[in-house]
Order: C-alpha cells, then sequence, then structure tokens
C-alpha cells in the first residue's frame, strides 16, 4: 500500500512537473505559442490566439494540482485527456505530412514527429496510472 | 469509476485556468478585437501553407542547410547586413514574378523570407508571390534580421558590429 503510494507520487511528479514547466513556457509568450497552434492548421488563427491564452494556464493549474495533491484524480484526468489530444494530433499532423515545431516547450520546442508521440504515450502512461490508482478520498458521515 | 465530482472538479480546473488566462491577457485580446495583427491572420487564413516560424526553427533550418532565406528589404540594407548565404529579393522593386519566372530555384526548395523584424510586412508580401509562383514550402521568419543579428548567428555584408 504504501509502495503504491509512494509510486503514485512519483508518477504525479514527474507528470505535473513537465506540465508545469510546459504551461510556465507558453505563459510567457502567448502571441509565440498562438503561431505555433496555428501552424497546426486545424484552428482558426482567432481559435488559436485564445487557446494559446488560456490553454497554458489549465497546463499549469492541473500540473500543480496534481503534485500538491489537490483534486489530484480530476487533475490526471485532464493531464490525460491533454495528452491523448496531443498524440492524437501530432498523429494527424504526421499524416498530413506537415512538419511543424511542436510548440509544447516554447522556445525549447521540437519537431512534432513520432518520437514525440512515444514521450506523450510514456507521459499518459504514468498520468493514467496516477488516475486509475489514486485512491478516493475517504468521505466522514 | 468516474464519479460525477471528479468531472465537476476538472471542470472547475478549465473553468479557473481559461479564467486566469483570459483576465490576465485581456490588453491582448483587445489588441486583436482591434486588428492589431489582421495582416498575419490574413496571412493565415487566405496562405494556409505559409507556416510562421521561430527564431529556433530559423536556426535549424539554417545548421542543416535545409532552406534557402530570402531576405525581402530593401537592397542598400540588404547589402548592409543580411543573414549569411541569404538571397535578395526586395519587395516593391520591379517584376517580381518575371524575376522569379526565371529563376529557376525547384519549386520543393525549402523558403525562409525575412525583412528587418517584427514590424515589418515586406516579408509577407514576398511570401505570398513566392507562393503564387507555385513555390510549395514558405516559411516567414517574422523574427527577421533584428532577432537573428541579435543572437549572434552567422551574417554577412558591410556591416561591421
Amino acid at each position: 500500500m504504501l509502495r503504491n503510494k509512494a509510486l503514485i507520487f512519483t508518477f504525479s511528479l514527474i507528470v505535473g512537473g513537465l506540465f508545469i514547466w510546459a504551461g510556465l513556457l507558453k505563459i510567457i509568450d502567448p502571441l509565440e505559442f498562438a503561431r505555433n497552434i496555428s501552424n497546426y492548421r486545424v484552428l482558426s488563427p482567432k481559435l488559436s490566439l485564445l487557446v494559446a491564452i488560456t490553454l497554458p494556464w489549465i497546463e499549469l493549474l492541473s500540473g500543480l494540482f496534481i503534485i500538491l495533491g489537490i483534486m489530484r484524480r480530476a487533475s490526471a484526468l485532464l493531464i490525460s485527456l491533454f495528452l491523448i489530444g496531443f498524440i492524437v494530433l501530432i498523429g494527424v499532423t504526421i499524416f498530413r505530412g506537415i512538419s511543424v515545431d511542436c510548440g509544447c516547450f516554447g522556445t525549447f520546442s521540437r519537431k512534432a514527429d513520432f518520437m514525440l508521440m512515444a514521450q506523450d504515450l510514456v507521459m499518459l502512461l504514468l498520468s493514467g496510472t496516477v488516475f486509475l490508482k489514486t485512491k478516493p478520498k475517504l468521505q466522514g458521515r | 469509476m468516474m464519479s460525477r465530482k471528479i468531472l465537476w472538479q476538472a471542470g472547475l480546473i478549465v473553468i479557473v485556468g481559461v479564467a486566469i488566462g483570459l483576465a490576465l491577457h485581456f490588453s491582448l485580446l483587445r489588441e486583436y478585437g482591434a486588428g492589431e495583427f489582421l495582416q498575419e491572420d490574413a496571412v493565415s487564413e487566405e496562405y494556409p501553407d505559409i507556416l510562421f516560424i521561430t527564431l529556433a526553427e530559423a536556426e535549424d533550418l539554417f545548421n542543416t542547410r535545409s532552406a534557402l532565406f530570402i531576405d525581402s528589404r530593401q537592397a542598400e540594407l540588404y547589402n548592409a547586413g543580411h543573414i549569411f548565404g541569404a538571397f535578395s529579393l526586395p519587395y516593391g522593386v520591379g517584376e517580381t514574378e518575371v524575376l522569379l519566372a526565371e529563376w529557376g530555384r525547384p519549386l520543393d526548395e525549402t523558403l525562409v523570407v525575412y525583412c528587418d523584424g517584427q514590424e515589418c510586412r515586406s516579408s509577407v508580401h514576398i511570401a505570398r508571390q513566392l507562393y503564387d509562383a507555385g513555390f510549395l514550402d514558405i516559411r516567414i521568419f517574422f523574427g527577421g534580421w533584428e532577432e537573428w543579428n541579435g543572437a549572434g548567428l552567422p551574417v554577412e555584408g558591410d556591416y561591421a558590429p
């Protein structure tokens, strides 16, 4: 039981840390991120800007909460949904033959490729485990 | 398994995140509403195949020699200093279309167009002309000469730092 707890915390720390970092780097420069999003050619420029302004904050909050254990399951769920979204998006982008900077880590971004997809899959495994294995808090009756 | 409470909490995180983002960048949204970025958007909407790239991406293309850089500024500026190996294609001078027709470069070559920096728009115009001339992979480096030179990356020209 105890080992389980430590494992969940470790997983939370890795995934949460990554999301906090990714969120912060995008918050610094929303216009740059908006450009990155519109390069994927999925959203219109208007929507890209809206997503660029709001998405990093959701990333940051869920990353913070999963580490602190505040609403951990909900945070893990959100992070998992994000990761599934990213994986699908990268897949579609590769399929369409578009070569874009992923925009995932601000200026530290790399190409949206299979390696990135694999990395997101590993992260999904971690966040999925946190979501499934975190015990719901017992409620006093 | 997935209780309603979890969904509520997830929704709450999303709402708080969106609220903070919108509140913090309210001025940006207002500028947007006032049409500050329309030029760039018009390009994205009319020419969805033209990409906007960052300094890191431009540097990457430069280092791997996988793109031809095109300087869209006036000749004097180009002569004073430009990205190493860049080709001069000043906007608004003579018949760019004719020049491009005789240019003889492969149409699938990756082209990176730049001008001075964030404020200039000649790179956008040249990018459109290149696109209309049939080039398939055009990218606009909005940071332009200022960002490139500021980062101490390879340049050439009469300009002495």
